[in-house]
Formats: C-alpha cells, structure tokens, sequence
C-alpha cells in the first residue's frame, strides 16, 4: 500500500491568483528514498507542507497510510512522518542540544536510559557531542541542520520529508548523511527528498520527480523505472 | 474618501483617549459602536472585523469572569454562602473593562490602512524625531512577526509527536519554556541584526533625512481632524461637567 498518496491536489496562498501546485497525483511507497527536483518556485516545498497536512490542499484529498490527512492531527501526523525544515531554526525549540534530541522520545514515556542512551547515538553520529548542553539557535548553520535531522530522525518516524537536508553541510558531513539515511531506508522506511543537490539526489534517491510551475513534469518511477515527462 | 495616515491617527488618539476617559459600560458601548461605525466608513467588512476580534474573544471572556468574581461591588447577584461571587458593580467594571479593551483594538485597525512608512512620514511630518517614529513602526510591523513565531513553534512542538490538548497540567507549564524562550530569542536576534543592516545602510549617519514623498492634507482631512477634535472635546466636557 502507499504510504503518501496525493490526488488532483491544487493549491493557492492566500490573496494570490495562481495556484502554487495544481493537478497534482503523486504516490510515494513507505520503502524507497523519492527525490523532488526543481527550479527555485516550483512548488516543492509547499507540495511537501500539505503532504504533513500543514496547509488544506484547495482541492483534492491527501492520504496517509489508507486514510484521509483530516482524520489525523497534526501531532499524530508527526509521529508518522518525520518533517525537517528548508531553515532549521523553524524547527528548534529547546534549552539544549541534548533536549532537542530527547523530546519527542520523551513522550510516550520510554525508559530514561534507553532515551539517554539514543541521545548520546544521534550526538555522536551527527557529532554534536560537544554541544550536548549549548543553546540550539546559538549553533552555527551547518549544525542546527544536523541537530534538526537528528531530533526528527531520533522520533524513528516510518516515513521522512527532508527539505533540503544538505544545505550548511560540508562534504564529510554530506556523505555521513548519506550513510545514515540509507541504513534507515534499509530498516524500511521510505523518504522524500527535496533538494537541489544533484549529486546527492543522484546517489540517494531511486526515483526522482521534477517539478516546475506548480505542476509534476517528470516522474521517473513509473512503469518500470523509465522517466516519464509530462 | 483617500484620508491621509495622520488623520487616521488622531482618530485612534481621540478613541483611545475617550476609552481611558469613560468609565461606565453605557458610554463605552457608545463608544465602540461608534469606533465599529467608523470602520465600515473606513471600508472594513464584517468579515474582516469579526476575524480580527476572533483571536481577543477568549481573553475578553477570561478578563471578564476574572473582573465579576474579584471586583465586587454593588448589589449581590449570586453568592456562595456568604461570599459574594457575581455583584452588579463586578459586572459592570467587568462590562468596562472588556469594552474598553475592545474599542482600543477597534481603534487600532484603522492603523492598518495604511503602511508603515505612511506611518513614519505622518509622524515625521508632526516633528516626531524619525528615530521614535521609525521605533514605533518596526514595532508595529513585528507584532504580528510576534504571533507567527509562536505559531511555527507550536507546529514544531506537534510535529514532533505532541499533542498539546492532552498533555497534563504540569508538563504544559514545563513545554510553556519551549514555547516562549525560542520565540524571544530569536525576536530579540532579529531586532539586533535589524540594528546592524539600518546601520549597515547609514541609519542616522545625517543630522537631516531627505524624503521621496511628502503628505498633505485635503479638505476631507481638515473635516475629519475638525470632526475628531470638536467632537472629543465636546465628550470630553460633557464628561467633566
């Protein structure tokens, strides 16, 4: 079954007379990394923000897992699919580094040492441990983007939305990204990636989907892996 | 009817002012009813204004019940055993207070008719320092910055697996620090890299500013300041007599 499911999808901001997506039928599988390419106003990210329910498609129906993105909640949602921001300060709320990590885990009430001892992965991974205890919007760029994938990845949602992800990050750091999120497409769940890194995309994403002007005008994985223009 | 930004303001000033004057519910329902009156002039719609007064009703409601129970006064209307909870003078300090909230905020929608530097130049032309009016107008233009700030936390905070109406009493203070220490932080960046880009540009590096565009008043200005003053002044010794 498809994980994400997006029919006949459009949408408007507000006050503006063309649409930012439309005519939009997308299935991403909950098992394989998705690219989305396209130029600077395409619509990327807004396709992705009604993907997590953040904005009420204008017409059409998302579906996540079977069923319709109105009968969850935002934070059931979250728990599901894994969202890291274009800007990461978006997306960091806590006194320090370490609770960043910790807070979703915190919830559903694990065992403070298996949470503690997650914690201490994800810092070591994504080498934040010196920073275990800084301010989070005091880290430079490059880290509060790793900070913000480690806390999202740290929940171990079944399916994540990275926009973005390699901005700020350099080329040693890009590559451990790489690695990781490829140990977690082998542990079954799918991704998409919204990025302009093509090298990236190239090595990561086993279907790519371009986007231009709102609309999808390329999908290359449909029938059998060929690209399909539209 | 074009009316120039600082006639508006006089408005707000003289709706303010007759707020903070009134004391009663009867003169500030007057009151409000006449600030409402002057945004459909103003062409604000129902729509509009009952949007903008969504987000204040819970507040006025909280204030309302807070002022009835803790400012008795008057005739007991309901109490429990000898204390009294809800008195007629409880209401209507309680009446006042809500209203007089409320027309101030009306009287603040009609700053949002113009930009803010239509603002500045009003200010400016009234020899308000540019420095001040420039103060007031990055306030005003931040404000609702403020709300979507809090607004893009509180989605982060459910994006992450929580949802907030059910989480306990003791943790929603704890996840209150989540809310509003990220939020002033990154207000308070803003506000310094502000100071650094205005200044990066030659903010007050000139004794004397020259600017593109000058306001000037119409006849339908001189009526509306002549209306506000004479009618203020005309409630305003009413009031006192």
């Amino acid at each position: 079954m498809s994980f994400i499911q997006i029919r006949q999808v459009d949408y408007s901001y507000p006050r503006k007379t063309n649409p930012a997506v439309a005519g939009i039928n997308l299935t991403l599988e909950g098992n394989c990394i998705t690219a989305l390419v396209g130029p600077n106003g395409s619509g990327k990210t807004t396709l992705t923000k009604l993907m997590i329910g953040l904005l009420p498609p204008s017409r059409g129906e998302v579906y996540l897992a079977g069923r319709s993105l109105k009968q969850y909640t935002l934070a059931q949602i979250g728990r599901r699919i894994g969202y890291v921001f274009q800007n990461p300060d978006l997306q960091l709320f806590c006194p320090s580094v370490a609770e960043e990590i910790a807070f979703g885990m915190t919830r559903p009430g694990q065992e403070p040492e298996l949470i503690q001892e997650k914690v201490d992965f994800y810092l070591d991974y994504f080498e934040l441990g010196d920073y275990r205890n800084a301010f989070p919007l005091h880290l430079s760029q490059g880290e509060k983007q790793r900070l913000a994938i480690a806390a999202v990845l740290a929940n171990e949602p079944e399916f994540l939305i990275l926009d973005e992800p390699t901005i700020g990050l350099d080329a040693y750091r890009k590559k451990r990204l790489e690695d990781y999120l490829g140990k977690v497409v082998g542990l079954g769940r799918g991704m998409l990636l919204v990025s302009h890194d093509l090298v990236f995309v190239n090595r990561m994403a086993a279907r790519v989907v371009g986007m231009e002007n709102g609309r999808i005008t390329s999908d290359s994985g449909q029938e059998g892996g060929q690209t399909h223009e539209y | 009817m074009n009316i120039d930004p600082r006639s508006k303001m006089l408005i707000v000033v003289c709706l303010t002012g007759l707020a903070l004057m009134y004391d009663t519910p009867r003169q500030l329902l007057l009151l409000f009813l006449a600030a409402i009156a002057l945004l459909f002039i103003f062409r604000f719609d129902i729509r509009t204004i009952a949007g903008y007064f969504r987000p204040f009703l819970s507040l006025l409601l909280f204030l309302f019940i807070i002022q009835t129970i803790f400012v008795p006064g008057g005739e007991v209307l309901l109490g429990v055993r000898h204390t009294p909870l809800i008195t007629s003078g409880g209401l209507a300090t309680a009446a006042s207070v809500v209203l007089r909230i409320a027309v101030i905020a009306a009287a603040a929608m009609l700053l949002m008719t113009f930009n803010s530097r239509d603002f500045i130049l009003g200010l400016v032309q009234w020899k308000v320092p540019f420095e001040l009016a420039f103060m007031v107008a990055i306030t005003l233009r931040y404000l609702p910055l403020f709300r979507d700030e809090l607004l893009t936390v509180v989605t982060a905070i459910q994006l992450r697996g929580v949802e907030l109406k059910r989480v306990p009493w003791g943790e929603k203070i704890a996840l209150q620090r989540s809310l509003i220490f990220p939020v002033v932080y990154r207000t308070m960046l803003q506000a310094q890299q502000l100071a650094v880009a205005i200044e990066a540009r030659g903010f007050r590096a000139y004794p004397h500013r020259t600017y593109i565009r000058r306001l000037r008043f119409y006849w339908a200005d001189y009526a509306v300041i002549s209306l506000s003053l004479l009618t203020t002044i005309a409630l305003v010794v009413q009031h006192m007599a």
